[in-house]
């Protein structure tokens, strides 16, 4: 059985449909990317995913439980871990941040404040245990959402443009841990703009245009894909 | 039977009063994005101006519009400049100690200025009425209603139709969009607060001749005003009508049949009553209503 | 200063306020103080959910609900203020849990403004059941002093009630803030939607935060009122005594935080007294002008409040006012 599955789904926002009847599997263990130009309709998807928006039709179920009727903590309870495009850690110091997501889960705070350390070790971020994330780089902030993100011992890991932004170190600084979080056993789901990297992380790639999903293969396959091609091109309406 | 519809009659009549007033909410939320907790006030102003020009010198409300809507537009204006702008970007909750403060210091000042009385204006048409099929309807609410409803009129076909207007939206959609578009956004919204406040000051002005003016008159006018623009949705012109028309059956309803005392308990009532069945608002579109936090 | 300064400090600010009464016989000073400790648990059971970012200005609305409980228990009914705190305490939960269920769905300003409606619709019940409550003229507690009935001839016994009330509040709001509850109402402010990806339920959180206050406003209430002798539904449902005083002391101490709204209710008390008695039998209302200015001056020159002047770069970061689940940002 896979991991999530996404049967049917659409979503629309006046007459637009965001997302439209869109269907794919992922199984467990796969890292899995998601690639489309602006607007095509990702985020949304993830926000359906993950319960902040609701969809018109469609099931989204994650290792054999459907999530529709559930609220996002409940999403995030259930196994689904996200990070945000923009980023906004709380305003509270980086290792507080990260016992958040512990503390919804076991109120006890001593053992919150050592699982939420180890959490920083992992993604190198201990020496910065006391700072305000205000105080970051944005290198740092969004690996912050990473470990905030991962403190929830998700089997489905999403990650919204965790890259983007960052200058070629810090790209190379980041990248290795979404492969060391892969390493752990989390199942991996990724938008991400810059195509060397995701292509470079990602075993299979989903391609959305214009809310729906218009593509799905290896790397190579995708990047082959007249289909794609023509996306990214900015044909009108491509026609395949 | 006839009861009811003279209740009816009377409720939709002030509705249009409390829509009117809506609308002036309405637009200074959704282009400034600020809760103007001293909304009321802006009327209990435009009030006791009217009230004073006709003490002072017997000018009949209804001509008196004439200067004390373009007075209150540039008060309105210079709240935005003077008090909003320099909290424009803190939080919601600075926001709302600020408006609570300046409502505060209105009201004060009225009392301080023109003591607590309850104040009225004597016109010769106060208290003549129509009567058409049973129904007694009230000249100078009739004359409320139809201004209201004229002035909301105009103001959707200038939101619509003219360039300012058309600005207006731009930014109750998308404020940095609209900022990006070279829209002079801080500019629009002084003209938006002051517009925001004439449209509830000719509301006080319609309500004169047969309301009294006292210091705290504001406070339930403020109430209302959130509760239509919350069952109307935010930015929409129809739905803050129709919502103020509902909300003034819904007084009229509870006035006569439980208990005028407990007007604003009703409201309150049906502000909950909505929130638990239609958290949308009852006319709302959906969009507004996430910004409010009706999810 | 040390941690450790500050420590001692403590210790002897706090020797000598328990010590004022055996030296001081000015029933003005004693009265005073015992205002100023009211204030301070009011305006710190009021800064819970404040840690959510849920500002109310209805506060009042338990205050009145749980003076009202002790008063007309004990006036109608002869049961002992004792008790009668426990009935006002469950009194004002039920009121919190009316008020905060459907308003929970409301973003920063509405649900600020619900608030206020709900008080004011208190207040008018209060002023209809006259059966219950007397009206307007509301009731008057009978003066036969004992530990039993809660009245004293002595301002000395309301002194230490008051000093532990507020000792216990601020107490229970600083456990609160340190807890899970704490972390996930901070998280909620900050950023609404990134907590609830995290997994917290962030609507339970402010509902138990918003119970923890209303609750132990209704407390204060019921203390307050055999303090005064008297509920009446303009006093105790008061939008400018009872709702915006708290969030007032609060702002000028510091929104959200442990120490602002002690450090608040401590400057502003006094203050507020003062410009009641000689501002306001000068000219009525212009106290309150000069409140509505102060306020305004506040919010443009220190948000964080005065513990954001005295410790810039901590907790003042975290409170409400830095939130981003209301409208502003959330564009």
């Amino acid at each position: 059985m896979p991991l999530l599955q996404v049967k049917n789904l659409t979503k629309r926002f006046g007459g637009l449909k965001a997302v439209n009847n869109v269907s794919f599997d992922i199984q467990a263990g796969e890292i899995v990317g998601l690639i489309g130009p602006n607007g095509a309709g990702k985020t949304t998807l993830f926000n359906l995913i993950s319960g902040i928006l609701h969809p018109e039709e469609g099931h989204i179920i994650l290792d054999g439980q459907p999530l529709n009727q559930l609220s996002p903590p409940r999403r995030s309870l259930a196994g689904l871990g996200r990070t945000f495009q923009v980023v906004r850690p709380f305003a509270m110091t980086v290792l507080e941040n990260v016992m958040v997501p512990l503390l919804a889960r076991d109120p006890h705070m001593d053992k919150a404040r050592d699982s939420a350390m180890q959490m920083l070790a992992l993604l190198r971020l201990e020496h910065l245990a006391d700072a305000q994330p205000d105080s970051l780089t944005l290198a740092q902030r969004k690996r912050i959402e990473v470990a905030r993100a991962l403190a929830t011992r998700p089997k489905l890991l999403m990650l919204d443009e965790v890259l983007a932004g960052l200058n070629p170190t810090e790209i190379s600084e980041n990248l290795p841990i979404i492969r060391q979080v892969h390493e752990q056993g989390v199942t991996i789901f990724i938008i991400e703009h810059l195509m060397d990297a995701l292509m470079a992380v990602s075993q299979r790639v989903l391609v959305m245009e214009l809310g729906a999903l218009i593509a799905s293969g290896t790397p190579q396959e995708v990047t082959s894909n007249e289909c794609v091609i023509k996306a990214y091109l900015g044909e009108e309406t491509p026609t395949c | 039977m006839e009861l009811i519809i003279q209740v009816l009659v009377s409720g939709l009549l002030i509705g249009g009063v409390y829509a009117l007033i809506s609308v002036g909410l309405n637009l200074i939320f959704g282009v400034v994005r600020i809760i103007n907790f001293a909304h009321g006030e802006v009327l209990m102003l435009a009030m006791y101006a009217a009230f004073w020009l006709n003490k002072l010198f017997g000018m009949d409300p209804y001509v008196s519009a004439l200067l004390v809507l373009p007075a209150l537009f540039l008060f309105g204006v210079l709240l935005q400049r003077v008090i909003v702008q320099p909290i424009q970007e803190a939080s919601a909750n600075m926001q709302i100690f600020a408006t609570v403060a300046l409502s505060l210091i209105l009201q004060n000042l009225a009392l301080i200025f023109w003591k607590g009385d309850f104040r009225t204006v004597q016109t010769s048409y106060a208290m003549s009425t129509l009567e058409v099929m049973n129904i007694i309807i009230s000249v100078p609410r009739l004359i409320a209603f139809l201004v209201a409803l004229a002035s909301i009129l105009l103001l959707y076909g200038f939101l619509k139709h003219t360039f300012l207007g058309k600005a207006l939206r731009a930014i109750v959609e998308d404020n940095t969009v609209a900022r990006l578009m070279g829209i002079k956004v801080d500019r629009l919204y002084l003209l938006a607060f002051g517009l925001g406040a004439a449209f509830t000051a000719l509301g006080g002005i319609l309500l004169i001749p047969f309301s009294s003016v006292y210091p705290m008159v504001g406070g339930p006018f403020t109430l209302i005003a959130f509760i239509v623009v919350v069952l109307g949705g935010l930015g929409s012109m129809s739905g803050t009508f129709l919502g103020g028309l509902f909300i003034g059956v819904v007084e009229s309803f509870g006035g006569t049949y439980v208990s005028p005392a407990l007007k604003e308990a009703i409201y309150f009532g049906i502000f909950i009553l909505v929130l638990l069945v239609r958290p949308q608002g009852l006319f709302g579109k959906g969009k507004g209503t996430e910004e409010i936090g009706l999810k | 200063m040390s941690a450790k300064r500050l420590q001692l400090l403590g210790g002897v600010l706090f020797a000598a306020i328990i010590a004022v009464p055996a030296f001081v016989e000015s029933r003005f000073i004693l009265h005073m103080v015992t205002l100023i400790f009211f204030y301070i648990a009011m305006t710190s059971a009021w800064n819970i959910p404040v840690f959510g970012g849920k500002m109310s200005l209805g506060h009042a609305a338990f205050f009145g609900l749980g003076g009202y409980t002790g008063a007309i228990l004990y006036v109608k009914f002869g049961v002992s203020p004792w008790i009668g705190a426990a009935a006002g305490v469950a009194v004002s939960l039920l009121g919190g849990v009316v008020m905060t269920l459907p308003l929970l769905r409301l973003r920063g300003p509405f649900f600020t403004l619900a608030s206020i409606a709900f008080a004011e619709v208190l207040r008018m019940i209060a002023i209809d059941w006259r059966s219950l409550t007397n009206g307007s003229v509301g009731l008057n507690i009978p003066f036969k002093p004992g530990w039993a009935n809660l009245t004293f001839q002595s301002g000395k016994p309301f002194y230490f009630l008051s000093l532990i009330l507020a000792v216990a509040v601020v107490f229970v709001a600083y456990r609160l803030r340190h807890s899970a509850l704490g972390f996930h109402l901070r998280a909620s402010a900050s950023n609404d939607e990134a907590a609830q990806a995290l997994g917290v339920d962030t609507r339970r959180a402010h509902f138990i935060a918003l119970l923890w206050s209303s609750g132990l406003t209704g407390l204060i209430g019921v203390f307050y009122v055999f303090f005064i002798y008297v509920v009446e539904p303009s006093t105790m449902f008061s939008l400018t005594l009872f709702s915006l005083q708290p969030a007032l002391n609060g702002i000028i101490g510091g929104i959200g935080t442990i120490w602002g709204p002690v450090i608040g209710a401590i400057v502003m008390t006094p203050f507020g007294e003062y410009l009641r008695f000689y501002l306001g039998t000068i000219q009525q209302g212009l106290n309150y002008v000069v409140y509505g200015v102060v306020l305004i001056l506040t919010v443009n020159f220190i948000p964080g409040g005065i513990v954001s002047l005295v410790r810039p770069k901590r907790s003042n970061r975290s409170d409400g006012s830095g939130s981003s689940s209301d409208t502003k940002e959330a564009r």
